[in-house]
């Protein structure tokens, strides 16, 4: 900070109050971002304490990181300031939901579990299964853009989020979009702050779409011996009639991570393995359970077996985990989260596979069929960090290839690993310049989150 | 009047390829709304090179540059309002890549949008947004607008269907965004620029996500003999979570004009039908089916029919994409609405626009996307008699101001263009649109590209003074 003043923190008391202000102790150490910790955490009641407090941080040149549940706080780069941490808790209402209109509007500090029980009373829901879902926030998971593996049939929060009001780095209250599901009015300026990791604005209030509740589901496992069959069989599925609601592909590693638990005990280890989600109507689900059995069969799938119903719920719980099961099992993981298309997606795997072989880590992947493909890299000796550093350039490397047309993002590493924005984010984009020309619109005296971002921004 | 910029335009393009008499002009005077504005010269691009070279020339002349793709949107986002080049994409209409293994097209922004449906058509395969202009307008004009249609019920606007796009940017450069896969890191500048109104960059190139063609299709038609049990049906078939993929209204009056002219079997004396459409596997849309049609009847809908062939079910869309065409046979003229409200305000609304019609003496149909709120009254006039135009103009500002007042927004597919800017204060505050419009700046600095549309004309610094819209400043009094 730059002026760890007396008179600063008084002046965020006569703001927010003194109870919401707290200087040391737990609150502090708990929104560490990459190694820093900030000098006060901030407790705003409502969106006009934001825009106060941030026009202070201007005027002073502090800066200032919003948080929600903590759980997210170790993506990006590391910031290069980090003065005040906004804890939005206090902003966790439900502000407007209209069941009959499948439409809702939602304070960021709405823990996404108490969310869906909300929803889920009305037998509705938001496609949003996201890591670490007993503390995130709705507002972290959208500045994250968490992904969530019903994205394949619902979208991800950028197809079904209805506008925002936010918090500029200027300070000014504003808002884009709107609460009706489907809306031109304006610049969609909401759509930026998905996945902006807090550097555009605080968000403080989300519009959404709501999704009803399908009749009935039912999840199903196809195991194969090799990464080409389980592709094989997902691309027949994709080619097929069926949409279905989820399609995952673990690899053996992957695999262990996700059916570890009694209700599992069936799946057998050392193989490839295709999740599938079926939902709909009963006849709808009897349809899959027929039809995919059969693709499983022409795809010489070693194992096909329908999930039991009490299990489905907890199988789910473990797929949406999964980059925490990850961190649980190794903290010194460096987790790539990349975007590719289904014909790229096996020699991706199998050049990430080489690309950890030859720096002595272990890899473990789940494609999921939006495009998104998680790759856990662990080093072989876990003390060391150099055969990581050695992988990561490596995966940037091999996703810029023109066959692969991949793109990639570090998600979670070792903050000791990240020396440079580009370990996290790869080489520059073409249009970063685009980029930091919308971060200087919201943002010019870069208050809020600085260096988080792509590029440093 | 500088003769030179037509000279380097002509140097720079192929031959043929700018257009300056004044009757070569004045095709594109207009677009699908009420408003008008005329260009100096209309150029044709066949390369993002050649529409660099043009927005460098515009620099240089500092002279307001218009994209246009079909020219029939419905906010006049196509329209020259302060003269200067109109860039006309229709040369530059090719599907450059169609890859059917990853459900990707790239395409040029002339194509037109039914033109790629075509092309995959024999790979079971379809681009979803489905404008009633389909047959005509472009792509490049969907980007622009963020168009939907009647089917984005379930599939959702242009902007879930837009991975990737090429740009020129107001100084000439070409820059790419995003590419097939579904998210690259960094800001969503893809979700971001759909939808700006061409206000922001021009684009060159855009690769769509395909989608495959659903296993079964079943259309409904339903008949009410009144409008609120019409309107009814629709709240009810939300509440109960079912899904069509498309759900559509359209009022008696509207209907007798279509059936007049497209012969679909609409029967002419009844209050409203809806036209409801069913998707996906045989036994989801049975389940549907059935579900909708006791829906319908529980509401008294006189009739619940389903399409028996291919035929009738082309018939009755057919009836649906062509009523604005309809319209033209019993009217000269008609103003468009497009606002959008949340479904369950339906039945009052439909009532607040049938008083307004009779407040102003006016003839309003209602044809539009019931499923997802999003009204279209067609306001019928004559532009030969000034006073009624303004009544209609009067009527329309109160039916949007309505959309409003039950938590609506001004426009739902058709954009704010040059129509709407001047009432964006209905729904955004002063520092939302000052937001605005320093995003527009930064990238749009000097306001050559689009002037006078999306935000209000008095928020803008040193933007070039234009005329300003009769139907735009009347409303917003």
């Amino acid at each position: 900070m730059s002026q760890h003043t007396q008179a600063l923190f008084t002046r965020l008391e006569e703001i927010v109050g003194g109870p919401y202000v707290v200087t040391e102790g737990a609150e502090i150490s708990a929104r560490e971002v990459c190694g820093m910790l900030p000098a006060v955490v901030v407790r705003p009641a409502n969106a006009a304490q934001i825009a106060e407090i941030v026009q202070f941080a201007a005027t002073e040149k502090l800066a200032v990181i919003p948080t929600g549940g903590c759980s997210k706080l170790g993506i990006g780069s590391p910031p290069s300031r980090f003065d005040i941490a906004l804890d939005l808790s206090r902003l966790n209402q439900v502000l407007a939901y209209d069941p009959k209109d499948l439409t809702l509007g939602v304070e960021p500090g709405v823990r996404i579990e108490d969310l869906l029980r909300t929803l889920g009373e009305q037998r509705q829901f938001l496609p949003l299964g996201v890591p670490f879902s007993d503390r995130a926030t709705i507002g972290g998971i959208v500045a994250a853009n968490s992904s969530s593996p019903l994205r394949h049939a619902y979208g991800a929060v950028r197809d079904f989020c209805l506008g925002m009001e936010f918090v500029t780095g200027e300070g000014a209250q504003a808002k884009s979009g709107g609460r009706v599901v489907k809306n031109v009015t304006g610049y969609d300026l909401h759509k930026l702050l998905i996945g902006s990791l807090g550097t555009l604005a605080v968000i403080t209030r989300i519009n959404f779409r709501t999704f009803p509740m399908p009749q009935a589901q039912k999840t199903f496992i196809a195991s194969f011996s090799s990464a080409e069959a389980a592709l094989d069989f997902c691309r027949s599925v994709a080619h097929s009639v069926l949409t279905p609601q989820l399609v995952e592909v673990a690899d053996p590693s992957a695999g262990q991570l996700i059916f570890s638990g009694e209700a599992f005990a069936r799946i057998s280890p050392g193989l490839w393995s295709v999740i599938i989600t079926a939902a709909g109507q009963p006849s709808v689900v009897d349809r899959y359970a027929h039809e995919l059995g059969h693709m499983a069969a022409a795809a010489s799938a070693a194992e096909f077996v329908p999930v039991e119903e009490d299990a489905h719920f907890a199988l789910f719980e473990r797929i949406q985990e999964f980059p925490r099961l990850a961190l649980e099992a190794a903290p010194q993981a460096a987790i790539f989260r990349l975007s590719a298309l289904p014909n790229a997606m096996p020699s991706l795997i199998s050049k990430l596979t080489a690309i950890a072989k030859q720096s002595h880590a272990d890899v473990a992947t789940l494609a999921r069929a939006s495009g998104i493909l998680y790759a856990v890299f662990v080093a072989e000796s876990s003390e060391s960090l150099e055969s990581l550093a050695a992988a990561i350039p490596e995966v940037f490397r091999a996703c810029s290839q023109p066959e692969m047309q991949a793109s990639a993002m570090l998600e979670w590493c070792p903050k000791e690993l990240k020396t440079a924005p580009e370990v996290v984010w790869g080489p520059v984009r073409p249009d970063f310049e685009l980029m930091n020309r919308v971060k200087k619109s919201f943002d010019p005296q870069n208050v809020l989150a600085p260096g988080r971002f792509a590029g440093g921004i | 009047m500088q003769p030179q910029l037509i000279r380097d335009l002509q140097a720079l393009l192929a031959p043929g390829a700018v257009l300056y008499s004044a009757e070569d002009l004045m095709l594109y005077e207009y677009d699908g709304s009420v408003d008008l504005g005329s260009p100096r010269c209309v150029v044709f691009p066949s390369s993002a090179h050649d529409v660099s070279g043009i927005v460098k020339l515009a620099n240089r002349y500092e002279t307001p540059i218009v994209g246009r793709g079909a020219g029939t949107g419905l906010s006049g986002g196509a329209i020259a309002r302060s003269g200067g080049i109109v860039i006309v994409f229709s040369r530059m209409n090719r599907i450059l890549e169609i890859d059917e293994a990853n459900l990707r097209a790239v395409v040029q922004p002339g194509v037109v949008n039914l033109d790629l449906s075509r092309a995959v058509e024999h790979l079971g395969l379809f681009f979803a947004p489905d404008p009633s202009s389909q047959k005509a307008c472009t792509i490049g004009g969907n980007v622009s607008e963020n168009s939907g249609g009647p089917h984005t019920l379930a599939y959702g606007v242009t902007t879930n269907h837009v991975t990737g796009i090429e740009l020129v940017l107001t100084d000439g450069e070409i820059v790419r965004i995003g590419g097939k896969n579904i998210e690259t890191a960094g800001y969503d500048l893809d979700g971001f620029l759909v939808g700006s109104e061409g206000t922001l960059a021009l684009v060159t190139e855009i690769t769509v996500r395909l989608m495959r063609k659903p296993e079964a299709v079943k259309t409904l038609l339903a008949v009410y003999d009144t409008l609120d049990d019409t309107t009814e049906s629709v709240v009810d078939i939300t509440v109960r979570a079912i899904t069509p993929a498309a759900c559509e209204m359209l009022d008696g009056f509207t209907l007798r004009a279509v059936e007049d002219y497209v012969h679909a079997g609409f029967p002419k004396d009844c209050a409203a039908v809806l036209l409801i459409e069913v998707e996906g596997l045989k036994e989801a849309v049975e389940a549907q089916a059935a579900e909708i049609t006791e829906v319908c009847r529980e509401h008294r809908a006189r009739e619940v029919r389903a399409a028996r062939t291919d035929q009738e079910r082309n018939l009755l869309w057919r009836g649906r994409k062509e009523a604005f065409g309809a319209m033209g046979r019993i009217s000269p003229m008609y103003y468009v609405q497009d606002g959008v409200i949340p479904r369950t305000r339906l039945p009052e609304t439909l009532r607040r626009i049938e008083e307004i019609s009779k407040k102003y003496d006016l003839l309003i149909g209602n044809i539009f996307h019931a499923g997802d709120g999003n009204l279209h009254p067609l306001i019928l006039f004559d532009e030969r008699d000034a006073a009624q135009f303004a009544r209609v103009v009067a009527a329309g500002g109160e039916i949007m101001r309505h959309c409003v007042d039950v938590g609506g927004a001004l426009t739902g597919e058709h954009g704010i263009g040059m129509e709407k800017n001047e009432l964006m204060p209905l729904i955004f505050t002063s520092d939302d649109l000052a937001l605005m419009e320093r995003v527009r700046s930064a990238f749009n600095p000097a306001s050559l590209l689009n002037p006078g549309k999306v935000l209000p004309m008095g928020k803008a610094c040193g933007e070039i003074r234009v005329p300003q819209s009769p139907a735009a400043t009347a409303m917003a009094t």
